[in-house]
């Protein structure tokens, strides 16, 4: 369970357009440094928002992501 | 002897662009309606001509991230900016075009903290953070085009489990008014966030609300009954999604014993909408 790095990866892709913009290019190889687990890694990957919410990412970050956020 | 010379709370997305592209017509207009009420609101606030307007709200991982989430956060230093988000969307967008700095009242917010501090509330301090729409979206509207009292903003963790409870904001907003009342200055204070929303910060439940709990919330501020509204459990406001009624529980202690008077209250389904106002003057 990594919540805490969940949570910075949607951060830096809320704050960090260098990182958005590699993220939208190329998202596994972005998170390659990343410490998640397999299926957050996949969840992000997909950019499958519900799962991410469901493993812990926070609301406010997942609907706030420029180009990427949605309700 | 300083004073508290006005107090209300209202929702914080004063936006139509944002309902009207998320919920329709209905919400647009209902937010217009809102809106309209809150400017006159304003014309009250601006009338008693605070020497601070403290504000208090939340923090929607705009300004702190989970490197560290404060329970409380007083705002000191000399000035405070308006957030910067490139390319924002939905309610962040509701800064754009917004004065870029705002004056901190120094003396007041230090005031809360230290003596905060010498009364046994652990308040964190930032001298850097910047406001999101929690705080600028309410204070653009009330005041306008009229110029913008000195501000001491607090953060109250409303979103990051384990918040403070609802009994412990009531006990800051006690301080805050113990503060103001040993103070020399005329004080403004006012509360931010939406009634229920977003229930279980859930994805899949974003578009509902708890009208049933929000009519049986605003009764008992009509009533006074700060009791039973600091008796609330971070269970229910997590579930009915409240959470940011923690906000407005340090209101309830900084102006109780005052009631409340309903100005506006709106049921939209995705949130209901309201701005209270209590007679302090």
């Amino acid at each position: 369970m990594s919540r805490y790095e969940t949570n910075v990866v949607l951060y830096r892709l809320k704050k960090d357009q260098a990182f958005r913009d590699r993220f939208r290019a190329d998202p596994r190889g972005s998170l390659a440094d990343a410490d998640l687990t397999a299926e957050e890694r996949d969840a992000f990957a997909r950019w499958d928002t519900r799962k991410l919410n469901e493993l812990g990412g926070m609301l406010h970050l997942l609907i706030s992501i420029p180009g990427l956020g949605s309700h | 002897m300083g004073r508290v010379v006005y107090a209300a709370a209202m929702s914080h997305v004063l936006y139509p662009d944002y309902y009207g592209q998320n919920v329709g017509p209905h919400g647009r207009e209902m937010v217009e309606a809102l809106i309209a009420v809150v400017r006159e609101m304003g014309a009250t606030l601006a009338a008693t001509t605070p020497d601070a307007l403290v504000v208090i709200a939340d923090d929607h991982l705009n300004v702190f991230s989970f490197d560290a989430i404060p329970a409380f956060c007083v705002r000191v230093g000399r000035s405070v900016d308006r957030m910067v988000q490139a390319d924002a969307i939905e309610f962040d967008r509701a800064l754009d075009g917004l004065p870029e700095r705002y004056l901190v009242h120094e003396d007041l917010a230090n005031a809360i903290l230290d003596q905060g501090m010498q009364a046994g509330f652990d308040f964190a301090a930032s001298w850097s953070a910047p406001l999101d729409h929690a705080f600028l979206s309410p204070v653009s509207t009330l005041y306008g085009r009229r110029p913008v009292p000195p501000l001491v903003p607090v953060w109250v963790n409303c979103f990051v489990a384990p918040q403070p409870t609802a009994q412990r904001c009531y006990a800051v907003g006690r301080h805050i008014a113990r503060v103001i009342a040993d103070g020399p200055w005329n004080v403004a204070v006012i509360a931010t966030g939406g009634l229920s929303h977003f229930p279980e910060l859930s994805l899949a439940r974003v578009g509902q609300s708890d009208p049933v709990f929000d009519r049986r919330i605003v009764k008992l501020m009509e009533a006074a009954d700060h009791d039973a509204l600091a008796a609330l459990t971070a269970k229910e406001l997590h579930e009915t999604g409240s959470h940011e009624l923690l906000n407005w529980l340090v209101l309830f202690g900084a102006v109780s014993p005052a009631r409340a008077r309903v100005r506006f209250f709106g049921e939209m389904g995705r949130i209901d909408l309201a701005a209270l106002e209590w007679s302090v003057g």
